[in-house]
């Protein structure tokens, strides 16, 4: 399993490798000229060209990919923003952590709200408790984050006044937003989660649990529900890697300084070091998710266990 | 085994939530009768780059860089039009105009520095390294300190127009600017006292915001209000949800699409100001789309005439917007030609004349009836936004005169290196933000560094760029208000009459502020927070 675990993280480096260079292909491809954007209009052209020089933004692609590529794994070094002029690391860096902390909180609450609505859909079907929250998960699944965020501003702001409009950098600036990107993804959790319980509940060692007598609770807990965990995990783990990057969204109508915010801004000034620093922060990030859902798994479902444990003879 | 990793990932996550939090110190602002603990709340629509005046580019920086941080030897009078002495207490002008002798105030930088001759001589020659002041800088030949109080600027050429260049060179405490590059670091990235405004950075966080302390000494006298926070809320709706729950104390740049809630939160605390940002439309004559069609002049007449203004006027700025006529407003810049003088074309909207300039152009009627193709209409920034609305009431016109165009609307870092390079058919641009009539020099002289997008000086051009160049020079070397009048009067009615640029429409400025304070001079865009006063 730990053979599993370290290979799995080896592979981190060419996913970086591979990303960095389809951005900077993306990057190179695409219209814009840091020097103009940054200096400002009216800069007389060979000025624009010399500060172009200067970052390096005329070298050929491969020279600057290669440049980049050294510095970020010798140096550690990102590169200066060419709009703020600091590190940018340092920049990204406590944007980051805002951006996963509301991600987290998303996730958190999109499985709190979707996970146990789905399994009371799924146990008491056709009922009440199916209807209802099956026509509301249709609705808020194809509902638009942005829109959402303006209703909960206009309810929790203006109507109760009870939530700050804004984030100030607290916990409490973040519980809108929050609600905001969870809903949608809730709604999709709701669904796997009835779906998948369902197809556990309609097994064989289902019928047979419930005929030797065994207590309902116990049925639908003990053995439904573990069988039917294992595409929610994966439906959890995936919709944080989404809400890591859909997270601008919120980020941009509530003022979160989170790093998809920032990308989004200073990609109009081709300020490549923020928008490669950022990307590679929220590859490495989705990745490891991706290796954590991956572990629950196999801690969860003891086939997958068996494939990676050596057996002593 | 199964329990405790799922109580250990619940625990983890809940971690991660307990662990973004705690950062925070700026609670939601709540009444407080200290005014000394006050803080007045204001909303910045994008990050501050820096807090360094030169290198701030767009203007919600330089509301703060430029008017509460840094000072000019003038200030601008933005309200009622033109320029006043600031750090320049005096100034006196050799009779060929080429030698001012400026006396300066007695005034201290933030950091207790009194302010010297030295720190002016340090700032305009570290301006005159900028390429970006060229426009402001290029004439001057040298500054020097004569005295402690006492600068000298000597120029190369006498320029009427040097009160744009006192109020946009600001001056820095030398010693602390070479501080701050002897350590290493880049002027502009941390909180500095180097201004001789009445505010300066106490906090700076790119992400979150700025906080801005008074400056208890500040030559003026301290200011009432003490504490400053600017926080980002990049979202027009989430600034007004902001303001009308009490969390911003002055708003600027309203959306003119909200401006009707914004006005019933605000009562009488609210203006609707005419702005000195105007919108244009440029015809680039050497275009070689459809064989060249905007090298005829009937044709670009025809597009003018065909140009509905009330109709932009209402799509772009809700109804709030007037149509433009001027270079820049006549009531602003005493200098300005006044359309009320009836001295130049205006082109206002007639479908008959606009066709007939198409039938003079040589198109038949069947010709006319099908579309006549004159190109794309070109401008930047979302295709949501004013200027996007703008193109796209444009195209409507067009089409009702029997011409076709195409909208585009990309990033304005993509389009105005093309506009600069006459990479375009149509072009709707704005320019603003100077009270001195020279300012068209950066539209219309072919030597100048700024908005040249019609290239009137050609060895094929049709026009007479020469005497254009001419009357702009002319109108920048006498101080006379009249004599500067006349010459821009006849500059302008040369410009419209070879119809290449055409003023469209005057983005108001709206700005809203809160029951918490009283404010004693309205400025639309450099507003000064010494103006404000807390409300009892």
């Amino acid at each position: 399993m730990y053979r599993y675990v370290l290979k799995r993280i080896a592979f981190l480096i060419p996913t970086i490798l591979g990303v960095t260079l389809i951005i900077y292909a993306v990057m190179n491809i695409t219209p814009g000229n840091p020097g103009l954007a940054v200096l400002g209009p009216g800069t007389p052209a060979v000025d624009v060209e010399a500060y172009n020089e200067s970052i390096g933004y005329n070298d050929p692609f491969l020279i600057k990919y290669k440049n980049y590529v050294k510095k970020m794994v010798v140096d550690q070094d990102f590169g200066i923003s060419y709009v703020t002029k600091q590190d940018a690391f340092k920049e990204i860096w406590p944007r980051y952590k805002v951006t996963l902390a509301l991600s987290f909180m998303g996730v958190f609450l999109a499985a709190l709200i979707g996970i146990p609505l789905g399994i009371k859909s799924a146990v008491n079907q056709y009922s009440l408790w199916d209807t209802i929250p099956s026509l509301v998960a249709f609705f808020m699944a194809a509902f638009p984050a942005f829109l959402l965020g303006l209703i909960l501003l206009y309810i929790f702001c203006l109507w109760l006044n009870i939530l700050p409009s804004y984030w100030q950098g607290d916990l409490k600036g973040l519980i809108m937003p929050a609600l905001a990107i969870s809903i949608p993804p809730a709604a999709q959790n709701f669904r796997f989660t009835k779906s998948s319980m369902l197809e556990a509940i309609r097994q064989d060692y289902v019928r047979t649990a419930r005929a030797k007598g065994v207590p309902e609770r116990q049925v639908i807990w003990k053995h439904v529900l573990k069988n039917a965990l294992l595409p929610v995990v994966t439906q959890v783990g995936l919709s944080l890697g989404t809400l890591i990057c859909g997270a601008v969204v919120a980020e941009k109508i509530f003022s979160v300084a989170g790093i998809g915010s920032l990308i989004v801004d200073r990609i109009s000034f081709k300020d490549e070091p923020i928008i490669i620093a950022g990307t590679i922060l929220i590859s490495i990030c989705f990745t490891l998710v991706m290796l954590l859902v991956d572990i629950i798994y196999a801690f969860i479902d003891p086939r997958i266990r068996a494939k990676y444990t050596r057996t002593k003879g | 085994m199964k329990k405790v990793l799922a109580f250990l990932l619940a625990g983890l996550m809940l971690l991660s939530l307990a662990a973004c939090g705690g950062g925070g110190n700026s609670p939601t602002p709540t009444p407080n009768d200290n005014p000394e603990e006050k803080v007045l709340h204001m909303r910045m629509s994008k990050s501050l780059a820096s807090t360094d005046w030169a290198t701030t580019t767009n203007t919600s920086d330089m509301q703060i860089t430029w008017v509460q941080l840094f000072e000019g030897l003038y200030g601008m009078d933005e309200a009622r039009g033109g320029y006043y002495n600031l750090l320049a207490k005096d100034i006196q002008v050799s009779d060929d105009g080429l030698v001012y002798t400026i006396t300066l105030v007695d005034a201290t930088f933030q950091n207790g520095d009194p302010l010297t001759a030295n720190d002016v001589v340090f700032s305009y020659n570290k301006a005159k390294e900028i390429s970006r002041f060229n426009y402001v800088t290029s004439f001057i030949n040298k500054v020097e300190a004569q005295d402690e109080k006492t600068v000298v600027m000597t120029l190369d050429y006498p320029y009427s127009a040097i009160a744009h260049t006192f109020w946009s060179i600001k001056i820095y405490s030398q010693r602390e600017y070479e501080e701050v590059l002897a350590a290493g670091k880049e002027f502009g990235t941390e909180p500095h006292k180097a201004g001789t405004g009445p505010y300066y950075v106490e906090e700076y966080d790119v992400a979150s915001g700025v906080k801005l302390a008074a400056y208890e000494n500040y030559w003026k006298g301290a200011p009432e209000i003490k504490k400053v926070e600017y926080r980002v809320i990049t979202e027009d709706s989430a600034a007004v949800i902001a303001y009308e729950n009490g969390e911003l104390d002055y708003f600027t740049g309203i959306p003119l699409s909200d401006w009707t809630n914004v006005e019933k939160a605000a009562g009488d605390n609210c203006s609707l100001a005419k702005g000195n940002n105007i919108r244009f439309l440029a015809i680039n004559w050497q275009s070689p789309t459809n064989n060249n069609i905007l090298g005829n002049e009937n044709v670009r007449k025809a597009i003018f005439y065909a140009i509905n203004k009330d109709d932009i006027v209402a799509a772009s700025t809700g109804g709030y917007g007037q149509p433009a006529y001027e270079y820049m407003p006549a009531d602003y810049v005493a200098t300005s030609p006044n359309v009320k003088d009836g001295k130049f074309t205006t082109y206002d909207f007639n479908l008959e004349k606009a066709h007939q300039c198409l039938l003079d152009a040589g198109f038949t009627e069947e010709q006319i009836a099908a579309g006549i193709d004159v190109g794309t209409v070109l401008t930047y920034g979302a295709p949501t936004a004013e200027k996007g609305k703008a193109a796209v009431v444009i195209q409507g016109n067009l089409a009702a005169a029997g011409m076709k165009a195409e909208v585009e609307v990309a990033e304005a870092a993509n389009v105005t290196p093309r506009m600069y390079a006459q990479d375009y058919d149509i072009a709707i641009f704005g320019d603003s933000g100077n009270y001195d009539y020279n300012n068209i020099r950066q539209q219309v002289h072919s030597e100048s560094v700024g908005m040249y997008l019609v290239k009137y000086k050609d060895e094929n051009s049709p026009f007479n760029w020469q005497r254009i160049e001419e009357l702009v020079d002319l109108g920048v070397a006498t101080s006379d208000v009249k004599t500067r009048y006349d010459l821009y009067t006849e500059l302008w009615a040369i410009i419209m009459d070879t119809a290449t640029i055409l003023p469209l429409y005057h983005n108001p400025e709206a700005i809203a502020w809160s029951k918490n304070i009283t404010i004693d001079v309205v400025n639309p865009t450099y507003y000064h927070i010494t103006d404000f006063h807390w409300a009892n």
